[in-house]
């Protein structure tokens, strides 16, 4: 096998398809390896934790056909140290591989690629269009909410909905939720799949702006590209019905600036406790918001702004660094609070948005 | 492989895994087995066909594609009554169950709940009025306790709850806590015994951080101090807990305690404390009466979904002695026996039962006995032998009659005998008197009962 890789193209494809490699001891070397392909219809690279795969094609000049797998790690640190313009060229003979730019010439001892697993597709023609960088801002939105724990797959993944022209993205860990969504021009089928966070946060990184092909069954979706394609394996589960608990009366609504809450709040985190917390203050008196941290070792803060409030006076603790997340997530100026009574989750919006919400549980004094 | 070789009980599915895994072991690499077959099972057997289940797609196109003809070779060496294998997907076990759970909703944050509960406020949530059994002997107590909770820091401050152990005074003051952090999520509830107080305070002495150990008991809203009177003869502690007390005081957060003695009776204890401990409202919770111990039984019972005839618990009422708690270990041993047995035991199993419950397995004399009584009764020991029928050496003297046969299972002609040479008949009228009387009278229950603590002693 010899190819002929542009410097900027092997670098961008070692990046999308390295994550996507398996780092375990027990298992398989070759899970850990990226295989790359040379055949009549041009150069891909190949790699599976066998959750998620990426078949990605890469324009290259194909001088002989071959397979060969090398680790990613090697490909990796030779893609970060490339630093002149040039092309490069891998060639495979027995089981080393060569690597050459240049003047620079590296001799990798390759790994049995017969063991490289199949990269399945959904058994199904049925193919829907998305616009990547639609898809990649939903996930980026909701992803933080989801739970990293293994514990409750269902939780651990990004619940995905198609009703009625609108696609709504949702993820929780439980403490706190966000949900996005998305008048689309198109149609899509209804859908309803949960695909696990993790695999998603890989997936965004690598599929183009444009729009894309997706294809999916009861247990995987794959993303089809320019002849390229990422899949990756559905949780099985039906997600927590999760509109119930949205708070339906409130007793209290602040509306406030964002960036007076977004100082105030990194100024009073400073003196959490060993629980993050932060208590939220509201006082439809004097129309103030107060952030009050206390922290018996290092000292306490206090911060009061000005804030819209209508509704009865309570004061609700919380985690801030559950308060932090939504901020980066709105985009617009001021944002509404809306707390219900105790035990309720607060609510938090962006003023004129409808398109998000985020839920955040408060926490037992 | 012509004919089947080995046994393996082809309606056993997980045996049947296990032989193929074996098989399948010796033929390729271990990190190819560790990837591929750890997490597989076969899931079912039908028609021949054998359903095997793997965890994503990426699998079922690998043992399509790589095993396939391996894993049916061993399958049919072991029955030729499977035709094939097939593949399929399935949730693991874990997510399986996750999927039961959901049922019972509220998702949101109830393993966080659970974890403040212990750390922040010490209290067991298993006490709450709920559970409570209020009787005439502790209602005053109650309603105090109700008083106290509606209109914390104001109407009795501090609530002081006394009275001998086992009589429910830590489920009293720990049920206000739990009732308060009910009514006032925002307010903070702590629950501490002094001895972990006093514990607390020699600690942050000996850490040098005596300040933040003042904080930390001065932010709460109401504290519950249970098992006051082991702060007797603390010096420092008491100090400690005066300062702490007049903080709390002054900003009115409420404050509960509770002793086995009035303030007045605790020893050693500094009379400035003593005289706080007073200035609210000091409770006694006496011993529960016959009713109360009845209900309490009932609902013991209840609890443990065991019905029990009236006549058997009215026994237990009347015999167990004393506290509550001891009412609760012979609830348990009978709840223990009716889950032996299927059946709640009947009276005379519940009277052998008790026989080992009963306290007064020493031996002592009758003059002893007569000697003490007639002391707690003011009268002089000789008088009880004569014959005389005055009426403040009757009493007593049948009393004495009456402990003799029920503490002691003195024969009744013994008790005469002993007592004067008196007929049977006469010890067997008195004991039934006093018996009759027990029931209407509380004076004579308390005394009696107080003659009992005199003569144990």
């Amino acid at each position: 096998m010899i190819i002929v890789l542009e410097k900027i193209k092997f670098i961008e494809a070692v990046r999308s398809v390295a994550r996507f490699t398996q780092h375990h001891i027990t298992s398989l070397p070759v899970l850990s390896c990226i295989l790359i392909v040379a055949g009549d219809d041009g150069v891909r690279f190949r790699a599976t934790n066998l959750e998620t795969g990426i078949d990605f094609k890469i324009d290259g000049i194909c001088k002989a056909t071959g397979v060969v797998a090398i680790p990613a790690t090697i490909l990796q640190q030779i893609a970060a140290s490339l630093t002149n313009e040039g092309s490069l060229t891998i060639e495979q003979t027995g089981d080393t591989a060569i690597i050459s730019f240049n003047n620079a010439r590296s001799v990798i001892k390759t790994i049995a690629y017969e063991d490289f697993p199949i990269i399945p597709l959904p058994t199904t023609n049925k193919k829907n269009t998305i616009n990547g960088a639609v898809f990649k801002s939903l996930i980026e939105t909701v992803a933080v909410c989801a739970s990293t724990s293994t514990v409750r797959p269902d939780l651990s993944s990004i619940a995905i909905f198609f009703e009625g022209g609108v696609l709504t993205f949702v993820a929780t860990d439980s403490f706190r939720l966000a949900e996005k969504k998305k008048t689309l021009q198109t149609t899509l089928p209804n859908l309803n799949i949960l695909i696990p966070a993790k695999n998603s946060t890989n997936i965004i990184q690598t599929i183009p702006d444009n729009d894309i092909i997706f294809m999916f069954d009861e247990h995987q979706v794959a993303f089809l590209w320019n002849e390229s394609i990422v899949t990756t394996r559905l949780t099985n589960g039906t997600y927590p019905d999760y509109r119930q608990i949205i708070p339906k009366k409130t007793t209290t609504e602040a509306t406030f600036l964002k960036k007076d809450f977004e100082a105030a709040l990194r100024r009073t985190a400073i003196f959490s406790d060993t629980f993050q917390k932060l208590q939220l203050g509201f006082d439809p008196k004097k129309q103030h918001l107060t952030l009050t941290t206390h922290n018996q070792d290092t000292g306490s803060a206090k911060e009061s702004i000005t804030a819209k409030i209508t509704g009865a006076a309570i004061e609700q603790s919380f985690n801030h660094h559950y308060l932090q997340t939504p901020l980066s997530l709105i985009n617009t100026e001021s944002i509404t609070v809306s707390a219900g009574s105790v035990g309720q989750p607060l609510t938090i919006r962006g003023v004129g948005d409808n398109s998000f919400l985020y839920l955040v549980m408060p926490m037992n004094q | 492989m012509n004919t089947p070789t080995h046994t393996v009980n082809t309606a056993d599915a997980h045996e049947l895994w296990e032989y193929v895994l074996s098989q399948i072991e010796l033929s390729i690499s271990p990190a190819n087995f560790n990837t591929w077959f750890k997490s597989s099972s076969i899931v079912k057997i039908e028609e021949g066909v054998v359903y095997v289940g793997l965890p994503s797609q990426f699998f079922r196109e690998w043992y399509l594609k790589k095993f396939h003809p391996t894993i049916l070779k061993v399958v049919r060496s072991v029955s030729y009554e499977f035709r094939n294998v097939e593949y399929l997907i399935v949730k693991d076990e874990r997510r399986r169950l996750v999927r039961e759970q959901k049922h019972d909703k509220p998702t949101i944050e109830l393993p966080l709940n659970e974890f403040y509960v212990n750390k922040s406020d010490n209290l067991n949530p298993r006490y709450t009025f709920d559970s409570f059994v209020v009787g005439s002997f502790n209602e005053l107590a109650y309603t105090a306790a109700q008083a106290a909770i509606n209109r914390p820091g104001i109407t009795y401050n501090p609530l002081f709850i006394y009275g001998d152990t086992g009589r429910g005074k830590t489920h009293l003051i720990q049920a206000i806590g739990n009732q308060f952090k009910k009514l006032y999520p925002n307010r903070k509830v702590y629950y501490l015994t002094s001895e972990k107080f006093a514990v607390d305070y020699t600690d942050s002495l000996q850490s040098g951080s005596a300040n933040r150990f003042k904080d930390k008991y001065r932010q709460y809203d109401l504290l519950i101090m249970d098992d006051i009177q082991f702060l007797s003869r603390k010096e420092k502690s008491q100090e400690e807990l005066f300062h702490l007390f007049n903080a709390l005081y002054d900003n009115n957060k409420q404050i509960v305690f509770s002793s086995d003695h009035a303030p007045v009776a605790i020893p050693d204890i500094a009379n400035r404390l003593r005289s706080r401990f007073s200035v609210g409202m000091m409770i006694d919770i006496g011993e529960p009466d016959m009713e109360s111990r009845v209900a309490i039984i009932n609902k013991k019972m209840a609890l443990n979904s065991v019905v029990l005839a009236p006549e058997v618990v009215e026994y237990i009422a009347t015999t167990v002695p004393g506290s509550i708690r001891e009412l609760e270990g012979v609830v348990n041993n009978i709840v223990c026996h009716t889950q032996t047995k299927g059946v709640p035991p009947d009276i005379a199993e519940v009277r052998q039962t008790l026989r080992s419950f009963s306290k007064s397995t020493k031996n002592v004399s009758v003059k002893y006995i007569v000697s003490k009584v007639a002391d707690f009764y003011g009268i002089d020991q000789e008088s009880v032998y004569e014959k005389t029928r005055r009426r403040e050496v009757v009493r007593p003297r049948q009393i004495i009659m009456y402990i003799l046969r029920e503490d002691f299972s003195v024969s009744y002609p013994t008790i005469g005998m002993k007592l004067g040479g008196r007929d049977h008949t006469t010890v067997i009228h008195s004991c039934e008197k006093i018996k009759r009387n027990l029931i209407e009278d509380p004076e004579l229950a308390k005394e009696i009962e107080d003659i009992r603590t005199l003569l144990t002693n």
